[in-house]
């Protein structure tokens, strides 16, 4: 076998052995994040945003309230961290942007 | 803020309530902020590593989950989004307002954000305290407009449908949902 042979033979071990380790590590990542949690809350969530009107409801983004939430600003007594939208049935709130 | 924020979400629903307790919404909110970082962090692949030998592959804690997202939030602003929260149960509902202000207790980059009906308000400012701010949300005028005229848009039998018809509905409807 020539010493040319012999460097593609280790090369191509080498290109196999990297796409091995990279599966094992993506395959326990898959396995950790099963593990986690079984759900799938991406899906409900993709199906909203796809029903969701362009344009409506987009004045909460402007309100005091959500700015010092999103930048975590200290407003009145609260320190902003958390932001709780109330609503009777139906106003939009699942639909919020 | 930066671009590199995790945003997870959990949406309630009535139909699904053996899925609902605390340590399985915060499971769902932690897989969500793990899923997006390339490396999970090794404290978690030594947790899953260490369960998985148990038969059954043992599930985390509410405790240790609440720490693995204390632990991620810290470093990476992380935003936890739950829909309709008075879909859950009463029980379960107390305890995960509570675990998500021990959240927010250890991790100032990390925001919650609620959406509800009003008769749980005192319940979110009892248990949030002073980390909550409230909001009540009812849609505009302009938005009620937006809505209906894409709706209208969308019409399966577009024929049936002229101008004055269409004008009409949306007076009537705009009227009574500003009269609610």
């Amino acid at each position: 076998m020539s010493l040319h042979h012999i460097n593609d033979n280790i090369n191509s071990f080498n290109s196999i052995n990297n796409v091995w380790n990279n599966c094992t590590v993506a395959d326990e990542k898959s396995e950790i994040l099963a593990w986690l949690s079984p759900l799938e809350p991406r899906i409900r969530h993709q199906d909203i945003q796809t029903r969701r009107v362009e344009g409506v409801g987009d004045w909460l983004l402007q309100t005091q309230e959500y700015r010092n939430w999103l930048s975590g600003i200290r407003g009145g007594e609260s320190d902003g961290s958390a932001l709780f939208c109330y609503g009777g049935p139906g106003v939009g709130k699942t639909y919020i942007r | 803020m930066g671009g590199n924020a995790a945003v997870a979400c959990f949406y309630f629903d009535f139909a699904t309530p053996e899925e609902q307790s605390p340590a399985a919404i915060l499971g769902s909110v932690l897989r969500q902020v793990v899923s997006g970082i390339d490396e999970v962090p090794e404290r978690i692949v030594k947790a899953f590593r260490d369960r998985e030998k148990v038969i059954g592959g043992q599930r985390l804690t509410l405790d240790e989950i609440v720490e693995f997202i204390q632990d991620m939030s810290s470093s990476r602003s992380t935003f936890i989004c739950i829909d309709a929260l008075d879909e859950c149960a009463a029980g379960h509902r107390v305890k995960l307002l509570d675990s998500l202000h021990q959240i927010l207790q250890m991790s100032p980059s990390a925001r919650v954000f609620i959406t509800g009906r009003p008769h749980i308000r005192g319940e979110v400012d009892t248990h949030l305290a002073e980390r909550a701010t409230t909001r009540s949300i009812t849609p505009t005028n302009d938005d009620i407009l937006t809505f209906l005229r894409a709706k209208l848009r969308d019409d399966a039998m577009p024929d049936a449908m002229d101008e004055r018809l269409e004008e009409e509905i949306i007076e009537n409807i705009t009227e009574t949902v500003s009269e609610m």
